[in-house]
């Protein structure tokens, strides 16, 4: 993967809010630090310890003896493709699965009984924050802090006490060195703010100098400011003596933050506390991936002369009056920080977001992206796709087949009104099978149950069978791994190479460096540069948070100090 | 990170031994995978035959007999009827219609008030009866789709609004009287069943159909997966959404006809008895043939086999709160049964 994503935003150029220390200093100080202290304390006891541990399902055998030692106050990362297993391990460990006979888990040389009791768990200091973080929106900081703790106070009342109950709260913030009013309701809190409740939450039971926290793709939802400062509570977290067990599909955040990590493919430990300062992002892709890798770099334009799209006055959000014109094979990116009106713009011309005024001109059809719609009918007619960004909530059912979502957009157009028709619905889905790459290749499988990097390919592939003249994608390789991203990046260029319009709205930079031909970035409602030429992800970052008089970023300086 | 500047992306080439086992436990595991869902689909038609051994042995004078057997088949049309309107709003994701029954008490008691109390001509007195349903689905529909309002507040309220102007209507009384000729529209016999019984089928198979293979039923089907992956798909789902309220309405007005002509007259206060079997069947339906989901023939035959079990049991002696505890049971095990298997099965 190269680390072409941008770096995490406190040290990546000029972070966007100021008042974020210099993250990576402090992250690397006591990455340094920490290391030689696990390293000291791993000849002793294993804060975890996981031997053996395998799980069937049925004839599927997706957990094979794993072996993972995690050692006290050590930041430990874990990495493998969507469906290596990752999952299942964590759900073992937080005993919702029960493994295979034979395993054992360890905290502090302290056998657990398999398989695990929350309580016995939550006992040992071992906790999970999830990827949507878990927390309860209407309800205050302590409250979701102290969910499934309270304490009933008084004989007969019973009362939740709410006095005590909020000072220790506020006891976890301050060993967190997190400064959050308790009070507050979570749904009022920042992005970090949100996150600190849920360290706090998973932290609380720990005692001095112990403690584990997995955190399972946590930082996915957030921006990139956001991560900074998350990465800080972490090492609050860690300096506090707990250890954590990180999972994420950010490779290089992986390599930046974590001691040691551990890779897993097909249910197997490949390579165990692989220490980061030995391995970068490409090393540990390969391990990932298991196979030969070759470049991925930037190919020629597919561009033609011919205009494919135009925009016209397009007020949305803080968009002002923005005009755009796409031309036939042309890929545009539209990236920004958060607010920059970015994905506003996309969603607009992609028919999910109702525009204050403006009009879209594909292949001769004009469009008003202005009224509110009851269904993106007449964009779809148009030759518009828009691919959301939220796969399961805006772009797929999960409880239907593959087949019936991928041909859902066209069963009015392709079908009789009294009948779909099978066969057309076979062939579009066997063609997205097999140029996509979906697996399983079963056309009737539920797309619920397919791996995350599949399901945006079935997306992908729902879109691409209508033969698009814009398509429209708003981060289309969000969390997928390696070898769907892959795919998913040359499926786009061969739509742009068919002669689709193709505009991508992301803040990936290593996505907009690698395909497009122009990328224009946001910042409140204005495009405040246009790239075009040979892109990097430097530049794009560069643009992003503006200020380019500031070419000499702390992370480099700060790189060299690691490395 | 200067080195990612230089460091171009990477990708997969040569993949290098992807193994072929992946495609072989594929396999089995679809094997394994449809003979386990094969047992349940068809499970319920081996407790109804089971059901109808038993009866066969412990009544074997009364139940095995025509009688019995038309009882069965030709009673149930305004439950067929009620669960098909029933279904069509959940199938769009609304899951608790509950006005379905007062709708049909509601068309059910508008004819016979018009014909037999006021001398309306029969049919425009039908036509009267179906288009006031219509209406009370329309309002249903704004109510629900276009402001919003929750649906079991909508439909509950609803439900007992029409319920008491049916009761004003009717005075409370049983109305009967309707014309001796309506009747063959219900009652004429077709190889020993009434045609409302076929009545019934067509319009199962009929719904089925939709559902199965139309664009239409597709919309439906996705519309109550997810309104918002429909709507960006093109699919227009208020529009939908609204369609199914006054469809399950048009479906209750033509079935309370239907059944007026069969009874030749109606008791407004019998509506409520219908709620229960309704919901009953409907969700047994999603432990038959397609667990997991709502489908029509797997209503149709939940139908007919929880009037089976009660038949039964009151030709043993029992009496009729059977019924309720029959209905009532069965709702719960069957939606419990089908949690399940759509647990194991995803």
């Amino acid at each position: 993967m190269g680390g072409l994503r941008p770096p995490i935003a406190p040290y990546g150029g000029t972070p966007p809010k100021s008042a974020a220390p210099p993250t990576l200093w402090l992250l690397l100080g006591r990455k340094l630090v920490s290391v030689s202290q696990a390293e000291a304390a791993g000849a002793g006891q294993d804060r975890l310890a996981v031997g053996s541990v395998s799980k069937t399902f049925g004839s599927a055998r997706v957990l094979r003896e794993i072996g993972l030692r995690i050692a006290p106050g050590e930041l430990h990362g874990l990495v493998g493709q969507n469906g290596c297993g990752k999952s299942t391990l964590v759900k073992i460990l937080t005993g919702i699965y029960t493994p295979d006979p034979g395993g054992t888990v360890t905290v502090d040389g302290r056998a657990l009984a398999l398989p695990v009791r929350p309580l016995e768990a939550r006992a040992a200091g071992l906790s999970v924050v999830h990827q949507n973080l878990g927390l309860v929106d209407d309800r205050t900081v302590w409250e979701n802090v102290r969910l499934g703790r309270f304490k009933a106070a008084g004989r007969l009342t019973r009362r939740i006490d709410g006095k005590a109950e909020r000072a220790a709260v506020a006891a976890v913030f301050a060993r967190l060195g997190a400064n959050v009013d308790v009070n507050e309701k979570v749904s009022e809190l920042s992005a970090e703010d949100r996150a600190a409740v849920a360290i706090a939450r998973a932290m609380q039971d720990h005692e001095p100098g112990g403690g584990l926290i997995i955190f399972d793709e946590s930082t996915r939802a957030m921006g990139k400011a956001a991560r900074g400062r998350f990465f800080d509570l972490v090492k609050g977290v860690i300096d506090n003596g707990a250890s954590v067990l990180m999972i994420s599909h950010q490779l290089e955040e992986v390599v930046e933050v974590t001691d040691r990590v551990t890779v897993l493919r097909d249910g197997q430990v490949v390579e165990t506390g692989i220490p980061t300062k030995e391995i970068d992002e490409a090393g540990l892709t390969r391990l990932m991936l298991g196979r030969h890798l070759v470049t991925h770099s930037r190919v020629d334009s597919h561009a033609q002369p011919e205009t494919a799209v135009q925009v016209r006055n397009l007020v949305v959000r803080s968009v002002r009056g923005l005009d755009l014109d796409l031309k036939k094979g042309e890929i545009v990116g539209l990236t920004g920080l958060v607010g920059s009106g970015a994905v506003a713009v996309a969603e607009a011309i992609g028919g999910a977001r109702e525009a204050r005024a403006g009009t879209l001109t594909v292949n001769g059809k004009t469009l008003s992206l202005k009224p509110k719609r009851g269904s993106t009918e007449d964009f779809i007619k148009a030759g518009v796709a828009f691919v959301a960004e939220r796969r399961l909530e805006q772009g797929l059912a999960g409880e239907l087949s593959v087949t019936q979502n991928l041909t859902l957009p066209r069963v009015k157009t392709r079908g009789g009104r009294f009948r779909i028709g099978h066969s057309w619905q076979a062939d579009e889905t066997a063609a997205m099978i097999k140029k996509l790459d979906i697996k399983p290749p079963d056309p009737h499988k539920l797309v619920g149950t397919l791996s995350g990097g599949n399901q945006q390919k079935v997306l992908l592939g729902k879109w691409l069978a209508g033969q698009p003249d814009l398509l429209v994608l708003h981060e289309p390789t969000q969390a997928v791994d390696v070898g769907a991203r892959h795919d998913i990046i040359e499926a786009i260029r061969e739509a742009a190479a068919d002669g689709c319009g193709v505009l991508i709205s992301s803040v990936d930079a290593a996505d907009l460096s690698v395909l497009c031909d122009r990328v224009l970035v946001f910042r409140e409602g204005k495009v405040t540069a246009e790239l075009t030429g040979d892109l990097t992800q430097d530049d794009i970052i560069h643009a992003t948070f503006e200020q380019p008089s500031d070419q000499q970023g702390p992370e480099r300086n700060l790189k060299g100090v690691a490395r | 990170m200067d080195t990612a500047r230089n460091q171009p992306d990477v990708a997969v080439a040569a993949p290098q031994a992807e193994p072929p086992a992946s495609a072989t436990a594929g396999t089995t595991r679809k094997g394994r995978f449809a003979g386990r869902q094969l047992a349940p689909r068809f499970a319920i038609l081996v407790v109804w035959a089971a059901m109808i051994g038993v009866y066969w042995g412990t009544e074997p004078v009364l139940f095995p007999h025509t009688g019995t057997f038309q009882t069965i088949f030709g009673s149930q049309q305004p439950l067929v009827f009620m669960t098909m309107a029933l279904m069509c709003t959940i199938i769009v994701g609304e899951f608790v219609d509950l006005s379905v029954p007062a709708v049909f008490g509601f068309g059910a008691t508008i004819l016979p008030v018009l014909v037999v109390n006021h001398g309306w001509n029969v049919w425009p007195a039908a036509i009267v009866a179906v288009l006031g349903c219509v209406v009370v689905g329309a309002i249903n529909g704004f109510l629900v789709v276009k402001v919003g309002v929750n649906t079991i507040v909508v439909t509950l309220g609803m439900s007992t609004l029409l319920m008491g102007i049916s009761l004003w209507m009717s005075d409370l009384n049983t109305i009967s009287g309707m014309p001796n000729g309506f009747q063959k529209i219900a009652l004429f016999d077709i190889g020993g069943l009434p045609i409302s019984f076929y009545y019934g089928v067509v319009l199962v198979l009929g719904f089925g159909y939709l559902l199965a293979f139309t664009p239409l039923g597709r919309h439906m089907r996705f519309v109550g997966a997810s309104r918002e992956v429909s709507r960006l798909s093109g699919v227009r789902v208020d529009r939908i959404r609204f369609g199914s309220f006054v469809f399950a309405s048009l479906l209750s007005g033509i079935g309370a006809v239907i059944a007026v002509a069969a009874i030749g007259g109606y008791n407004a206060t019998t509506s409520d008895t219908y709620l229960l079997p309704v919901f009953a069947a409907v969700f047994l339906s999603t432990a038959i043939f397609e667990p997991g989901r709502f489908n029509p023939l797997g209503t149709l035959i939940g139908i007919y086999f929880l009037e089976t079990g009660i038949l039964g049991l009151q030709l043993l002696g029992l009496q009729s709160w059977v019924s309720q505890v029959f209905y009532g049971g069965i709702l719960v095990i069957a939606v419990t049964i089908s949690t399940l298997l759509h647990r194991r099965a995803t």
